[in-house]
């Protein structure tokens, strides 16, 4: 398991942030709300398209990975606070860089997450630091379906 | 409006649309289902943290955008899905109360080699809150239909 503070943090770490089944109402629910595209909403017209059939937002894929990023994060938060421990503040994230749907997630599909720490970087502020994860969603057949790295604030641990 | 195809965009074209007001609510409802973080959750807690006040999801932002683009441009195009953003950049917070719209500039086109009836459109997305600050930037490519196939030209 990574630490919680900046400085808890290596290039190269890696660590499962767990599995989600995509379900055809969850598919359908999300694409309603942000993403009314044919392919994700309507069987028929996604068989005509390019993906061949209905497939998941993938701004549902990845909101997916932010929820088990966070779960895992409150979690850990939960275990050191139960160790009498304060957990640090919570950082904001910055943004996104290289995020490609390699594969479609389609109904039923069940997508196991994993997250690599890719970068490290200092920032001005002495309190905060900047890391870049990789995370990676791979299928039940082993394929990838999407990656991104995700560049947010992490607290540094007091001197 | 008519369909859009991959020969309709140019590049430097650049076209405004949308005016979303987002709730406190939505904000709320977005993060219990994917980003349960206190200053998405709750105002109080909110407070005490690093963002000052209530803010929404950077990926609720995404989604609320994705919506205005699908309305705009999307839904009823020949528009095939994206292989991928380069960067999303989120510069601002996004508060109950704001009304946001959205700025499209069409950044380059191109056919693809290996389907001639799709051409890649490289678009720079940015959302504007009602002051006009620029609260996000997003810049990727989307796969639009061809008018006239590549191939039937050959």
């Amino acid at each position: 398991m990574i630490g919680m503070w900046y400085e808890d943090h290596e290039v190269g770490q890696t660590a499962p942030l767990g599995a989600h089944r995509f379900t055809r109402e969850a598919i359908l629910d999300f694409a309603r709300q942000f993403d009314p595209q044919p392919f994700h909403l309507d069987e028929a017209a996604a068989a005509k398209s390019m993906f061949g059939g209905l497939c998941a937002s993938g701004w549902h894929t990845v909101s997916v990975s932010m929820r088990l990023l966070v779960d895992g994060r409150r979690a850990q938060r939960q275990a050191l606070a139960a160790h009498g421990e304060t957990p640090p503040p919570l950082g904001l994230g910055r943004g996104v860089r290289d995020l490609r749907w390699s594969a479609p997630v389609r109904p039923g599909d069940e997508i196991a997450f994993s997250l690599r720490v890719e970068s490290l970087r200092e920032t001005r502020r002495p309190d905060w630091g900047l890391i870049g994860m990789r995370i990676v969603g791979v299928n039940q057949d082993g394929r990838e379906v999407c990656a991104y790295t995700l560049i947010g604030l992490a607290a540094r641990r007091p001197a | 409006m008519d369909a859009l195809y991959f020969e309709d965009f140019s590049p430097g074209e650049v076209v405004e649309f949308g005016d979303r007001l987002v709730t406190a609510e939505e904000i709320v409802e977005f993060a219990r289902q994917f980003d349960p973080q206190p200053f998405h959750l709750d105002e109080a807690a909110a407070r005490q943290s690093v963002a000052g006040g209530l803010i929404a999801s950077g990926w609720h932002s995404v989604a609320l955008m994705m919506r205005m683009i699908c309305d705009e441009l999307f839904v009823g195009s020949s528009s095939q899905g994206s292989p991928g953003i380069e960067s999303i950049d989120w510069l601002k917070p996004v508060r109950p109360g704001d009304r946001l719209s959205v700025r499209l500039t069409t950044v380059g086109t191109r056919p693809t080699r290996s389907r001639p009836e799709i051409g890649v459109v490289e678009m720079r997305f940015d959302l504007l809150n009602q002051n006009r600050e620029l609260v996000m930037r997003q810049q990727g490519s989307v796969f639009f239909g061809r008018r006239t196939n590549g191939e039937a030209q050959r």
